[in-house]
């Protein structure tokens, strides 16, 4: 199997109000092409931090994050913007469209950043906003679609250069569960039928139960690792991850 | 990027038209500089392109208008005499200068004066201008307390052809108005005979300089040395010293003008740095998500830049037409295609130098930052 991305060891250390505050502490850690890895852990345990890592939003303090083998720490901000632009899809906890575009103009504007033509996306953001059941919404604005509408939306946007590696930061936070339920079935259905990888952040092990993998996270380390099955049950599932959680 | 940033611009409207206001107001103001400028240069010029081939001999070191020079008749009357000067008799005559009011302005030497010419010499000062009774000369005689009045001192007073008014406690008849004329001296002025001027400002004997026309103009700085060489104690003011006084005396106004442009222009630039500064500030958490899905620094710089150009080019054309309007208005020249130009220029600048800084901080916008900001 192709891996996606790899750690090696890797350490963040940030300064708050003078004090340095060990986000990450020596994570080693492979993702391969086509797997759907989730990060579960309670706030402040590293999750979002090794994300923004794995993302090339953030450096290391020490260790290697090599993305298909590049090391990201080397590269300068052009060429990482470049790597975030064509390679990585990122959904936020909070959306974060843009409020001034409509659905559509949301969708391309990340292919947009990518240099892709204007023909070529449009009939790309036109097939993402089909395939997430939001054609019909095509031409409203972010403040006119519900919270699970724009997950949606903002899952069809980080899909739209075809990327690598698709980065999920908590996407069902903001959203109630059954809204919740649709937007992790649609993450599934992506990997499982286009075989797109995925790394979801969550800290709640329900959602994480859609994985294929699942990593459990406290003080900056990974503490445990699970994989589960294709159609295993979700309890099941969730009781195997609590007793990782309680080890 | 236009499109974004016309949106992001339709998004917050009311800041949006009162930037443009802002920007209009320092627009409107350059433009009435430049065209304010250029009509004092322009009158300047051609006041001054009437006294080619002419020369005012007059006390030293006295400025033009010379309410200061004071020349005896005799010798007024010596140097028109002189036939080795080439004269033109014709459009050559002593004059008295009276100011009875003083400018409001350091750089305007009257508001009001009366200006003595021998009778039936007027045509010397009036030129070409006419009269609205038809009446351009002392058809009364030398010692007629008479007057031909600019169309400024003729409004001012209220005055018709006909009418008296009193000058200096002397009763004086109108006989003649003039139209409005390019050369501002003349607007101001009351034109009267010389021996009356004489006698009502109690100046007997005196006049305040010598106009000398020549009947080769060609030969004017020549007669000017030589002027100079026989009578060392007076002033000898040719055309080219009166540009280069002129010039003096308009640098104050010229400046000051430039400066509420210049005023202007700041204020448009603050407006529009505050603004994207506000803009970029609420927005940071866009920047960032730009960012992350990789946008490049240049280009976060590029949408704030053109956001700041669309809101200076939208306040240009109603600030032009208002430029329009006012030198209409003043029965000024309305601006060319090059001031239209030039105004472009300065609010291009103006914009992007007020863009710059806020461009730069968004920019520095990274998108962890940005994801994280509440």
């Amino acid at each position: 199997m192709n891996t996606i991305v790899e750690t090696k060891h890797v350490c963040k250390t940030y300064g708050m109000n003078g004090v340095a505050v060990e986000a990450i502490r020596g994570i080693d850690l492979t993702v391969n092409a086509g797997e759907f890895v989730a990060l579960v852990g309670p706030s402040g345990s590293g999750k979002s931090s090794l994300l923004y890592l794995i993302g090339a939003m953030d450096s290391p303090t020490s260790g290697e994050v090599l993305f298909e083998g590049r090391d990201l720490a080397k590269l300068r901000d052009g060429p990482r913007t470049d790597l975030r632009a064509k390679n990585i899809g990122f959904v936020f906890q909070t959306f974060n469209l843009l409020p001034t575009l409509n659905a559509f103009e949301n969708i391309e504007i990340a292919m947009r950043l990518a240099g892709m033509g204007r023909s070529e996306r449009q009939s790309r953001a036109a097939e993402l906003l089909g395939r997430v059941g939001l054609s019909e919404r095509a031409k409203h604005q972010p403040r006119y679609l519900s919270g699970g509408e724009r997950q949606r939306v903002a899952i069809a946007r980080a899909l739209g250069n075809h990327p690598r590696l698709l980065l999920a930061d908590e996407p069902t936070g903001n959203l109630d569960s059954k809204t919740g339920t649709g937007i992790l079935e649609l993450l599934r259905t992506i990997c499982s039928e286009d075989g797109q990888t995925v790394i979801m952040v969550t800290h709640d092990f329900r959602a994480a139960s859609y994985a294929d993998r699942v990593l459990v996270m406290r003080d900056g380390r990974i503490r445990g690792e699970t994989k589960l099955q294709a159609g295993q049950n979700i309890n099941q599932a969730m009781e195997k991850l609590l007793e990782l959680e309680l080890q | 990027m236009i499109d974004i940033a016309i949106k992001n611009l339709g998004t917050r409207k009311v800041r949006t038209f009162l930037c443009i206001l802002a920007v209009l107001a320092g627009v409107f103001l350059v433009g009435v500089t430049l065209v304010m400028n250029d009509w004092m240069y322009g009158t300047m010029t051609a006041e001054l392109a009437k006294y080619m081939g002419k020369i005012y001999v007059q006390q030293g070191e006295s400025t033009y208008p010379p309410f200061d020079s004071t020349l005896s008749q005799d010798t007024a009357t010596a140097i028109l005499d002189r036939t080795d000067l080439g004269l033109n008799l014709a459009e050559s005559a002593p004059l008295i200068f009276v100011r009875t009011e003083r400018g409001m302005m350091p750089f305007i030497p009257a508001e009001k004066m009366v200006i003595g010419v021998p009778a039936g010499r007027e045509a010397i000062l009036i030129g070409t201008v006419a009269s609205n009774s038809g009446l351009n000369h002392f058809a009364v005689g030398e010692k007629g307390d008479v007057a031909i009045l600019g169309k400024t001192v003729a409004q001012d007073f209220s005055a018709k052809v006909g009418q008296d008014i009193t000058i200096n406690g002397t009763k004086v008849r109108v006989i003649g108005i003039l139209e409005k004329s390019s050369m501002d001296s003349v607007n101001i002025a009351a034109i009267m005979p010389m021996e009356a001027v004489q006698r009502i400002f109690v100046k007997q004997g005196q006049v305040s300089s010598v106009l000398l026309t020549l009947q080769d103009v060609r030969k004017t700085a020549e007669v000017a040395a030589r002027l100079e060489q026989d009578y060392p104690a007076l002033g000898i003011v040719t055309q080219d010293d009166m540009l280069a006084e002129a010039e003096q005396v308009m640098k104050m106004p010229i400046m000051y003008m430039s400066s509420m442009g210049v005023t202007g222009m700041i204020v448009a630039m603050i407006v529009i740095m505050s603004t994207m500064f506000m803009a970029v500030t609420e927005r940071t958490r866009e920047f960032g998500t730009l960012r992350a899905l990789g946008a490049r620094r240049r280009m976060v710089v590029g949408t704030v830049l053109i956001e700041a150009l669309i809101l200076a080019l939208i306040g240009v054309p109603p600030a032009m037409g208002l430029v329009f309007l006012m030198s209409k208005a003043m029965e000024t020249t309305p601006p060319d295609t090059f001031k239209l130009v030039q105004t472009i220029v300065f609010t291009v600048v103006a914009a992007m130098v007020g863009a710059a800084y806020p461009a730069w901080r968004a920019a520095r916008v990274e998108p962890l930052e940005a994801l994280r900001y509440e």
